[in-house]
């Protein structure tokens, strides 16, 4: 019976192969949306956990203290530490190479026998033709063969890095032939002797760690009670595999955005499945009829509509994952590229790996998806009643899809969603919450079929008195084929929805982010050590910061560092102010809090100001305190105030420059605020800015509002993958619509030979079938701006406050949403086009006869 | 003046292999009643398709009024059919997304007739097939003699030369088709026009004063039919 089933599903397959394309295009970019993601974030976490792995060597242990580094001084007492076997100091500095590229440069003490990294720096392997040179000459480096291969490198050759003080030329002393180093990043490692790394890169005696192998006589955990015993607060012991997961955790929040994206994508493709499938029901109504005439059961129908929804889901799925492969080996290293910029971690060092677990899952979601969206089709068809299906075309049950039960609890739904998402409490990482978001979408889809109602009413005057019998044609046929119809507005309304909320939720972040900068960073000029967000490696010396602020023509000066600390396990941004410049050139950066008090007592480092997403995230309000670790010890700061700032989704503590010189020992400087003197004019001073940096030392120096500008555009890079997403949710669409139009036409072949016998043109067809599918886009467009609208409200209220306790003004897109209206339309004729000309070119006699 | 309606000459037309008609000649002058009877596959329907221009002759030419269909483009021959034939189904062939009203309004509108003017043609048409209740009333509300009076309301609103009627009785019980068959003797009366039905029903044959008998797809009779039928006032 199945085989006797397959060969009717194989004929209809043949007749309606272009259908057949779009349903499975359909499932396959939903498929490689939702695989690709998948691979790109476990790609980046993998990459960071095996890159820390990997230079760990056999270290078991690793004393850090975040990313500011620590004094080397604590070496000796590391290693008299009881239970220490090998004990190495390292730092690790990620530099630029001229073509843009980066290349990771580790600092190892050159003149140990580095056993502790065996595993990744093999010395047998180690080509150094002149040792006493390497370790002699500050400029000696070690790079892997892939690295040298694909430079044409040899020894005695020399490259070019950027470092702070300007490009530096290195010249290779050693080949490492393979092993370990080639496998990260690329193989664009080098390993420099530790103590020219430090006065290159200006680390002074700073370390980023020191690595550890216990004694065999010694477990790894009683080791590290030994270690945390005596470590300074600020300085931790921690076993390498923790380490990779404490990165992990700071690209959580974009692994869990991509992750949404990616089922949404899932989600698009379920409703063409399905508008697909009610259709090929539709279409074999009198087929399914002269089926249960000769004995086929129910169960048989539905089985046959099943079976076929699963075989077309397992095309889609598998050309998904061969799609989603490619698609992840493209964004990949713009994914690494984003993490480096905004995290200030590693960028990806692993080439994406076909994961044969993904594919599978992913072949299994794209099958679910096909099974959910073939399911109520499927037992449609089987409950059809043979003696219904056998009528004539005037006497076919209409679907009924919006009856009154129906948008009621769309309303219903709609409304608690937005009721919970205004009303109802927010805290950070309630999961929960993210639920709300689910019931608006809900609701929207409930009242789709309504929408259709209303929209027809609407436009059939307007079409009527443009488009005359066509356009009255066309909406009729629209609002007549419910079920068509619905899924082809749903799919579209929640491609819309996403480029809508997406761009809403996009200016939101950036009106947010203005204010803040106008607010917080109200400085004429600013000079920064990097021109990426979060720079581990570039910093200006203390004393190239006291040369510019001593330049005439500025009033008052603020310099900056930037780092990150752990709080309560989470990694917080710290920004260390000269707290009394700082707010005489931002005197309106605080949003809560005493403005006076708040300057007494962070000037004289008591006091810290912290960001409002960090007293949401941890429940903080002026007067608590604040303990943070450093590695010199605990600092405890009194919260004199909270300012609206996004530098971290965690949070950021905001102090006096001079406490963090005290416990950290650190005395460089990320960026100078400076306000200058009224009448002077910013180009020289730009110019004199330039000219104390040497002409060499890296500088990047911005007017407030070239700064606004340039933060402007990082933003756009930080979200350039959801708008490559935002540009695939709206092709599924586009998809449903081409095929929804392909089907229209195919379900009408007797209409359409009936328009024609009357007397209908060919080209009064095409226009019918285009102005169709320009009502329906049109709706589309409607019902997808106000569920954007209504989830951008959710975005901007509810979810940004649980992911990363910011709260943000909701910014409406108008002009995206002006742009989509026409590119709907457009789109609409585009899809419609092939479908148009097929239904213009049909035989009239055979469509008359058609059954 | 016995003016020609419709004349073929030598008409042949073959599917594959198959030939439907072959080497027909036929005039059919203004005003005529003409059954075209025939079994299955005798070639009645593609005679009729030929004749409003739905299909094309493999062979032969057929002139409308003296004008060579076969040298007519797509274009040409809809608006031919539009504005100069009207057409009846056995299926009634009406537009199920579109009300009584909206469907007989259907032709005009495609012709740019104004929406009111289309609208109060239809109305009067409607008015004539007894269907002036019934405008709103969408297709599948409606009984199958209901349907073909508006299909033949439908016909009728460009007062065309020419009324081609496919089984016009075929899905409609005795008293419905009777019906049917006197709207149709009345419209021919009324409007002097050009009747050709095609039809196997001896029955609804009878109201032509002329029949024409095909058998694969060659005309074996033509001539006067034998006595017009009662057909129950």
């Amino acid at each position: 019976m199945i085989t006797a089933l397959s060969l009717i599903v194989f004929r209809d397959w043949r007749r309606h192969k272009l259908r057949l394309v779009l349903t499975v295009a359909g499932i396959a970019l939903g498929t490689a949306v939702f695989f690709a993601i998948r691979t790109n974030n476990t790609t980046l976490v993998t990459s960071l956990r095996s890159t820390v792995e990997k230079l760990a060597g056999k270290s078991t242990l690793q004393v850090m203290a975040g990313e500011a580094g620590f004094s080397q001084s604590l070496l000796d007492q590391v290693r008299s530490t009881a239970g220490v076997d090998q004990a190495e100091p390292v730092t690790e500095t990620v530099a630029a190479l001229p073509s843009g590229e980066r290349i990771l440069i580790l600092g190892l003490d050159t003149a140990s026998d580095l056993s502790l990294y065996t595993s990744t720096i093999d010395q047998g392997d180690l080509t150094v033709k002149n040792p006493l040179a390497f370790t002699n000459r500050k400029d000696s480096v070690a790079i892997t063969k892939s690295f040298a291969e694909r430079r044409a490198l040899k020894d005695g050759d020399r490259f070019i890095v950027n470092v702070q003080d300007g490009p530096r030329e290195l010249t290779v002393r050693g080949i490492f032939g393979s092993g370990g180093l080639s496998e990260i990043y690329n193989g664009d490692v080098a390993v420099m002797d530790i103590y020219s790394a430090q006065e290159m890169f200006g680390r002074g005696d700073h370390i980023d760690r020191i690595d550890i192998a216990n004694k065999a006589d010694v477990d790894v955990d009683t080791l590290q009670s030994r270690l945390e015993a005596w470590l300074p607060s600020g300085l931790k012991a921690i076993k390498p595999d923790l380490r990779g997961e404490s990165l992990e955790n700071s690209v959580a929040s974009l692994n869990y955005g991509l992750t949404v994206m990616s089922f949404l994508a899932l989600t698009i493709s379920i409703f063409i499945i399905y508008n697909s499938f009610s259709i090929s029901v539709s279409q074999r109504w009198k087929e399914i009829g002269v089926l249960r005439a000769i004995g086929v059961t129910r169960r048989q129908v539905q089985l046959m509509f099943v079976l076929e929804g699963l075989f077309v889901g397992a095309i889609g799925s598998v050309a998904g994952v061969g799609l989603g492969f490619g698609l992840s080996k493209l964004s990949v290293r713009f994914v690494g590229d984003v993490t480096a910029s905004f995290y200030g971690v590693s960028p990806i060092s692993e080439g994406v790996k076909f994961s044969q677990v993904f594919a599978l899952e992913a072949v299994a979601a794209g099958l679910i998806a096909s099974l959910i969206a073939a399911w109520i089709p499927a037992r449609a068809a089987s409950n059809l009643e043979p003696t219904l299906a056998l009528r004539n075309i005037e006497t076919r049950e209409k679907g009924a899809v919006s009856g009154r039960p129906r948008w009621v609890a769309g309303l219903i739904f709609l409304g608690a969603g937005l009721a919970l998402t205004r009303f109802a409490p927010t805290e950070v990482n309630g999961n929960i919450q993210l639920f709300y978001s689910f019931f608006i979408m809900f609701g929207m889809i409930l009242l789709v079929p309504k929408f259709i109602r209303i929209g027809g009413r609407i436009l059939r005057p307007v079409m009527d008195r443009l488009f005359g019998a066509e356009g009255l044609m066309a909406i009729e046929t629209m609002v007549h084929a419910p079920r068509r119809t619905t899924a082809t507005v749903i799919a579209l309304m929640i491609g819309l929805s996403f480029v809508v909320s997406n761009s809403s939720f996009i200016q939101s972040q950036k009106k947010a982010m203005n204010r803040s900068l106008d607010r917080a960073i109200a400085a004429d000029m600013l000079v920064a050590s990097s021109s990426e967000i979060h720079s581990r490696t570039y910093h200006f010396s203390a004393a190239t910061a006291d040369k510019i602020k001593s330049l005439p023509g500025i009033e008052t000066a603020d310099a900056l560092r930037v780092t990150s600390v752990e709080y309560d396990g989470q990694e917080v941004a710290v920004m260390a102010h000269e707290m009394p410049q700082f707010f005489k050139i931002s005197p309106d950066l605080l949003d809560v809090g005493d403005k006076e008090t708040a300057i007494e007592s962070t000037s004289n480092g008591t006091g810290a100001l912290v960001s409002t997403n960090f007293a949401n995230r941890w429940a903080i309000r002026p007067g608590d305190s604040i303990t943070i670790s450093s590695p010199t010890g605990p600092v405890v700061f009194k919260v004199a105030g909270n300012l609206d700032y996004y530098r971290s989704d965690k949070g950021t503590i905001f102090f006096d420059r001079s406490v963090y010189k005290k416990y950290w020992g650190d005395t460089n400087v990320d960026y100078l605020f400076l306000k200058v003197k009224p009448g002077t004019d910013l180009q020289s001073l730009r110019s004199s800015i330039a000219s104390t940096l040497g002409g060499s030392e890296r500088g990047f120096i911005y007017t407030h509002d070239e700064y606004k500008k340039w933060t402007s555009g990082i933003i756009d890079q930080f979200f350039a993958l959801m708008y490559v997403q935002m540009f695939i949710a709206a092709c599924v669409a586009v998809l449903g619509l081409a095929n929804t139009m392909v089907i229209s036409v195919s379900e009408r072949r007797r209409e359409l030979g009936i328009f024609r016998a009357v007397g209908g043109l060919r080209q009064q067809v095409a226009k019918m079938v285009i102005i169709e599918a320009v009502a329906i886009a049109l709706i589309g467009y409607v019902t997808g701006v106000l569920a954007g609208l209504f989830n951008s409200y959710y975005l901007v209220t509810a979810a940004v406050r649980i992911i990363a306790g910011y709260s943000l003004p909701l910014v409406i897109p108008y002009f995206v949403m002006m742009i989509a209206a026409p590119a709907i339309i457009l789109i609409a004729v585009i899809s419609a086009a092939v479908p148009a000309r097929n239904a213009a070119r049909s035989n009239v006699v055979e469509a008359i006869g058609y059954e | 003046m016995n003016e020609t309606v419709i004349a073929f000459q030598k008409v042949s037309k073959t599917y594959n292999t198959v030939h439907a008609l072959d080497s027909v000649d036929l005039t059919i002058p203004k005003g005529a009643r003409v059954a075209i009877m025939g079994q299955s596959g005798s070639g009645k329907s593609t005679l009729l398709n030929l004749m409003c221009g739905l299909d094309v002759p493999t062979s032969g030419n057929i002139l409308f009024e003296g004008r060579d269909l076969s040298l007519m483009n797509d274009d040409e021959r809809t608006l031919l059919r539009r504005n100069k034939i009207g057409m009846i189904f056995q299926t009634f062939n009406l537009m199920p997304t579109l009300n009584c009203l909206e469907n007989v309004a259907l032709p005009l509108r495609l012709a740019s007739t104004g929406a009111r003017s289309a609208e109060t043609k239809s109305r009067e048409v409607l008015g004539r097939v007894g269907l002036t209740g019934r405008l709103d009333h969408m297709p599948d509300e409606m009984s199958g003699g209901e349907r073909q009076r508006v299909a033949i309301a439908r016909a009728l609103v460009f007062t065309p030369s020419i009324l081609l009627a496919d089984e016009p009785t075929g899905n409609l019980d005795s008293a419905t088709g009777d019906e049917i068959l006197r709207l149709l003797d009345d419209v021919h009366r009324e409007f002097g026009m050009t009747i050709i039905l095609v039809t196997h029903n001896e029955h609804a044959a009878a109201i032509c004063e002329r029949r024409i008998d095909l058998l694969d797809g060659r005309i074996v009779h033509d001539g006067a039919a034998d006595k017009l039928p009662d057909i129950p006032q």
